[in-house]
């Protein structure tokens, strides 16, 4: 296939396939592990005290060991950005220039003397700068995202050039930056020597280091990830992805301006060109070939910039190509070796780890430690049974507002109620695309508890009236009612908070997560509401987290395989995944896309077992293209054809409907003269 | 730094602003038509600019002739190109954008890297070829011949780029493909190398721009990198992938560099920028664009 | 020798198993019908034999010559020529760019007047765009785009979905024409009564399986096939 785009109508190329790799762990892990979480920070601690002394043997200054972790501190906050939330931006030296110029001419100036507190100011200014840079360009994505990052990123030089001279010394840039001074109270230490120096900057890096460790291990990071895996998603469950990619944008920002402060602390000069293009583009270099998405990649890329830059020009003859042979390298990186340097170790220790147990019992053990079969789950429940049980569990949760769905009748068919408005209704609901009617005013109301299938030939509108439904197409006209409130026109986010998830025909997973963790995204938003700057917390401190997710796992069959990840699973898994990312919202209305589309017949069984479980507690509208399993499943039938509404009834009724005859086996009007 | 603005001056700054936008429309027209055809945004557009401006740089050097060394500069840069589109480039049609993005941008770092290694930072003067020495005097006002010779070169090529795309059986195929590329194949036309092809003309645009404004600006193995990203801007502001857009955008880009440095210049590079922001505020499509931001 | 022999291919979506040991011929000059629900693997099977999806194992056989693992625009130009589903009309280009596009390549290909006589509502919009035709022409050009290549074998997906009846019969007629010509067609269809009348032979497809195969008269003339099969 010769590209993605303009394929999709043949193809389906889903998003599970993106190959990439698994990063970004934040799995939960038993009690008595403490020690096993902390020993990064302890390792970097070590690390950073233990450099001065090894340094120069390895022909490394101290002035270069500061400038690698300056640029390690401007990378770990990119790295937030980019390895863990997925934007890549060009414009970073916009948050680097902007911190450091603040910084050096507030002391420059002595507007304050204060360094610490200039620095301070700096970040301050270089967050909110990124706030308003990130509101305009994060209305886009992809390309769109790092052309106008860019453009923004010019932006700012041009503006320190020539228009902000006045204050930035222009082309000059500020000399003069005093040594910093650590005031604490009455005491006040100048560090003035390499080492002080050194000590100084290290411990800005490790409190950076440590902070960017806790938003990546918070729920708030966990978010992160999804939306880099996948945004829509992400959003369809409940996350306010928006709010979230500002925040990492504004964080990114905030690291940028600290390194920019520390970086005209170091020089005791501001230069102009940290504004450069250069500089957000060496940070992207750096950053990818130490490794994205693993923290300290892009220190690690830093440092192979910088010993190579300094080594390279010592040796006579090539002084000036240590940028070309770093281009060449990354060329490499990017097109052989995507995880850097950081991620591909990472990758094979992993890969180490694995090939001893061997992956069976890895998963076995994996899934032991974590998931315990509890009595209630015993393999000889069937799926049915279980999935009755999941739901009940996640109606406990809202409790509230499931009161009235739980004294649905146990037979499982549902009787309509007198004044209470439907579940979920559609009233003159019309899509028009171009002059095409895709969805000609269609009304239809599902009451609560009750199962409907929407059947129909292809093309008849089915799955564009579902996304209607789910809020992810705006209709050209008419109006959707979740329980009586009107819900045309919101976002998916605020729809699934409403109580109404979405199954997709083509699966919409989290593919660089665990089975585990992809469950973790639904349950948190129903935890944490749609946006949280709990950046502190530990996500695996998130209460009743396993509680909420083993019964899914053991309703959709999972609960082997809780800690492999997504890459690793089967279709049929994946398929079931799908529905276990729903189910995880707790939803009151439920739509199927397909449910069983590209199973095998016993996984279909099996499925279809699995949804008449979960019935009970939900109110379900199921696209289908297998009859038997509908005639099996549904309480009522509608058929759409041509967009427009057919014909709606019992499953009898529209067995015998003499114009769903015709329009499933023969053009109406017939054609009997052959 | 209020200035009187005369009319002579606001001609002459109005033809610069031309020439300018002229030169940004065709490389950007370039960036744009390869973004359309193949979904990929070459970061290494500005680098083949600047190996346009080289390889017509040694050609004039060599030959004293600045008809070839333009044709040179155009050549040199296609087959980079399709060398480049060949051995990696194609091999990322269906990945995802950031990762052509990343390989793009490695290879513009690589370009210039290798041109700086062979010929130094500094910058190098193109001399004003014979017949473009001298002034023109307008009526209303005085004007360097050799830019408004290249703004008439410019203009033309436009014109033929715009031709070779809305006028011929090649053209009509890249424009089909951009639609729908598969069904372009599954007519038995082999997209692959229609997919060269596009990448190859928006590189020759890309190079035969660069040589063309070596004479008024200065040959260095940074120039792509500016160039680059106001081919960025130009492309947002008229809407990326449409070919009328990128050619509506550059002009509206240069005129803006130019008449806002006839204030003051200080503000003619912020002014592009909040041109671009108030595009994307206002209509984030761009002023010509279709499809809506992925 | 058959025209085309599909024999036991296997094809996936990603991991998901969609054919499963397909096999099926056509022969020279006659209109096949390939039907089954929903989701049977209908349109996959023609997207295997056009090379827009390589089955992962088995053969396609095209006068004998192995055709699978070609790509789409090789299988093209060997004279296959597929109308997808989707229509998918290039909407910036004239009805006749859309003909002129497909003729480029073809060896003998036909004259757009040649083909306005069969669809002469066409002829009069030939100066239109591809996304100024009604649902009916769209698919009129889709068909006639395949046509004016002189393909040995058309394989329509679809013809008659989101059609309005008039439209239907007209379509079935141009069709039947160009059987009539001598042309031969495989049609996948869930219009079972339309297709069936301009079908000898036909295969019944479900779940990625053949299920059926036979010749159309008898399968018109078997209820419990068709309600097994297709129906609901």
């Amino acid at each position: 296939m010769n590209r993605a785009r303009g394929d999709g109508g043949l193809t389906q190329s889903g998003a599970e396939q993106t190959g990439r790799p698994v990063r970004g762990r934040w799995r939960r892990r038993a009690g008595g592990e403490t020690l096993k979480r902390v020993w990064p920070e302890a390792g970097m601690l070590v690390g950073l005290a233990a450099a001065p002394l090894i340094a120069p043997h390895l022909g490394i200054t101290l002035d270069m060991a500061c400038r690698m972790l300056i640029w390690g501190i401007f990378g770990l906050g990119f790295d937030i950005l980019f390895g863990y939330t997925g934007l890549l931006s060009f414009g970073q030296s916009a948050f680097f220039g902007t911190g450091g110029f603040v910084a050096a001419w507030l002391l420059v100036s002595h507007a304050i003397s204060n360094s610490l507190l200039a620095l301070a100011l700096g970040v301050v200014a270089a967050a909110l700068l990124g706030l308003v840079i990130g509101f305009v360009s994060l209305r886009t994505v992809g390309i769109y995202f790092a052309m106008i990052t860019v453009a923004f990123g010019q932006m700012l030089y041009f503006l320190e050039n020539s228009p902000l001279s006045r204050w930035t010394g222009g082309e000059n840039g500020l000399p003069g930056v005093p040594k910093p001074e650590v005031s604490l109270g009455m005491l006040s230490i100048a560090v003035a020597s390499g080492r002080a120096t050194y000590y100084f900057v290290a411990a800005f890096f490790f409190a950076g280091f440590w902070l960017a460790r806790r938003i990546i291990q918070s729920p708030f990071g966990a978010v992160l990830c999804a939306i880099r895996d996948n945004t829509a998603r992400a959003a369809a469950l409940g996350h306010a992805v928006n709010g979230y990619r500002l925040a990492a944008f504004v964080a990114a920002a905030a690291y940028g301006g600290l390194a920019g402060g520390l970086l005209g602390y170091l020089q005791g000069y501001m230069p102009p060109d940290a504004f450069s293009l250069d500089t957000s583009g060496r940070l992207v270099i750096q950053s990818v070939i130490g490794g994205a998405g693993t923290l300290v990649g892009p220190l690690l890329g830093a440092s192979i910039w910088i010993y190579l830059r300094e080594v390279l020009q010592e040796v006579p003859g090539i002084g000036n190509l240590w940028k070309l042979i770093l281009g060449v390298a990354f060329v490499a990186l990017v097109t052989l070796f995507r995880r850097g340097v950081c991620g591909e170790l990472r990758a094979l220790m992993r890969r180490e780890a694995g090939a001893a147990r061997g992956p069976d019992e890895q998963a076995l053990a994996l899934s032991a430690r974590s998931v315990r079969p509890r009595p209630g789950h015993s393999m000889l429940m069937t799926p049915a049974d279980q999935a009755t049980a999941a739901v009940r569990q996640a109606a406990a949760v809202e409790r509230a507002t499931a009161a009235a769905t739980s004294a649905a009748p146990a037979a499982g068919r549902y009787e309509p109620e007198r004044g209470r408005p439907p579940a979920i209704e559609a009233r003159g609901l019309t899509k028009r695309y171009g002059g095409v009617r895709a969805i000609d005013n269609v009304s239809l109301a599902v009451a609560h508890g009750e199962l409907r299938a929407l059947i129909g030939p292809n093309g008849a509108g089915k799955t564009t009236l579902l996304r209607m439904l789910a809020g992810e197409v705006r209709p050209s006209a008419g109006n959707v009612y979740l329980r009586g409130e009107r819900i045309t026109g919101m976002t998916t986010t605020a729809i699934c908070h409403r109580g109404l998830s979405k199954t997709n025909q083509i699966n919409q997973l989290f593919p660089q997560l665990s089975v585990y963790e992809n469950l973790v995204i639904p349950v948190l938003a129903r935890k944490r509401g749609r946006f949280k700057l709990d950046l502190l917390r530990d996500v695996q401190r998130v209460g009743g987290l396993p509680e909420d997710i083993e019964p899914i796992l053991a309703a959709v069959g999972l609960g082997e395989r809780a800690r492999l990840p997504v890459s690793a699973l089967s279709y049929g898994d994946k398929r079931r995944l799908e529905l276990g990312l729903a189910l995880a919202t707790a939803p009151q209305v439920l739509l199927l896309d397909e449910p069983l589309a590209g199973l095998s017949p016993a996984e279909r069984r099996r499925a279809v077992e699995m949804l008449r479980g979960l019935r009970q507690g939900c109110t379900m509208i199921i696209v289908e293209h297998d009859m038997d399993a509908v005639f099996a499943l549904a309480d009522s039938i509608s058929v759409l054809h041509d967009g427009r509404m057919l014909a709606q009834g019992t499953p009898d009724s529209i067995q015998r409907d003499p114009m769903v005859q015709q329009a499933y086996l023969g053009g109406a009007g017939g054609d009997e003269s052959a | 730094m209020a200035v009187m603005i005369s009319w002579p001056l606001l001609f002459s700054q109005l033809f610069n602003g031309l020439a300018l936008g002229a030169l940004l429309a065709l490389t950007s027209a370039g960036l744009t038509i390869i973004y359309g055809a193949l979904g990929v945004v070459n970061f290494a557009h500005g680098a083949f600019f600047m190996v346009g401006a080289y390889a017509g740089y040694l050609a004039f050097a060599y030959t004293d002739s600045f008809v070839l060394a333009m044709a040179v500069g155009a050549l040199f840069a296609a087959g980079v190109g399709i060398l480049l589109e060949r051995s990696l480039i194609r091999f990322y049609y269906a990945r995802p954008p950031e990762d052509q993005i990343l390989l793009t941008f490695g290879l513009a770092i690589v370009l210039v890297e290798l041109v700086r290694a062979v010929f130094g930072s500094l910058s190098r003067r193109v001399a004003v070829p014979a017949w473009g020495a001298g002034v023109v005097n307008l009526g209303f006002m005085i004007y360097p011949r050799y830019r408004l010779e290249a703004l008439s070169i410019v203009a033309l090529t436009l014109s033929v780029l715009g031709l070779l795309l809305y006028r011929t059986r090649q053209g009509f195929i890249v424009r089909a493909g951009i639609e729908d590329s598969l069904m372009v194949s599954m007519l038995g036309i082999n997209v692959a190398r229609i997919f060269l092809l596009v990448f190859a003309l928006g590189a020759m645009a890309a190079g035969f721009a660069g040589i063309v404004d070596a004479p008024i600006v200065t040959v260095n193995p940074d120039m792509g990198q500016d160039l680059l990203v106001r081919a960025f801007v130009v492309i947002v502001i008229g809407g990326v992938g449409s070919f009328g857009g990128a050619v509506l955008g550059g002009l509206i880009a240069g005129e803006i560099l130019s008449l806002t440095a006839m204030i003051n210049p200080a503000y003619s590079d912020v002014m592009l920028y909040a041109a671009m922001a108030a595009v994307l505020i206002l209509r984030p499509q761009g002023l010509m664009g279709a499809e809506g931001r992925r | 020798m058959s025209l085309l022999e599909v024999d036991r291919i296997n094809a996936y979506y990603g991991d998901s198993h969609i054919l499963f040991d397909v096999s099926l011929r056509v022969e020279a000059r006659e209109t096949l019908a390939l039907l089954g629900r929903n989701g049977a693997g209908k349109s996959t099977t023609l997207k295997s034999i056009m090379g827009v999806l390589a089955p992962r194992s088995g053969r396609v056989l095209l006068d004998g010559q192995p055709i699978h693992g070609l790509r789409p625009f090789e299988v093209a130009r060997l004279g296959v020529q597929l109308v997808p589903e989707d229509r998918r009309i290039f909407a910036g280009l004239s009805v006749e760019e859309n003909l002129e596009l497909a003729a480029l390549t073809a060896p003998h290909a036909l004259d757009p007047a040649q083909i306005f006589t069969h669809f002469p509502q066409l002829g009069q919009r030939r100066k239109n765009r591809g996304r100024d035709l009604s649902g009916g022409e769209q698919q009129m050009l889709a068909v006639a785009r395949a046509l004016v290549r002189d393909p040995k074998l058309i394989l329509l997906d679809e013809p008659f979905e989101g059609l309005a009846p008039v439209l239907v019969q007209e379509l079935v007629r141009a069709i039947r024409r160009l059987a009539e010509q001598g042309r031969t067609i495989a049609i996948v269809e869930q219009n079972v009564t339309a297709t069936l009348s301009l079908a000898q032979r036909c295969y019944i497809l479900s779940n990625g399986h053949v299920v059926h195969e036979g010749a159309a008269r008898e399968l018109r003339k078997s209820p419990e096939i068709m309600g097994r099969y297709l129906g609901l």
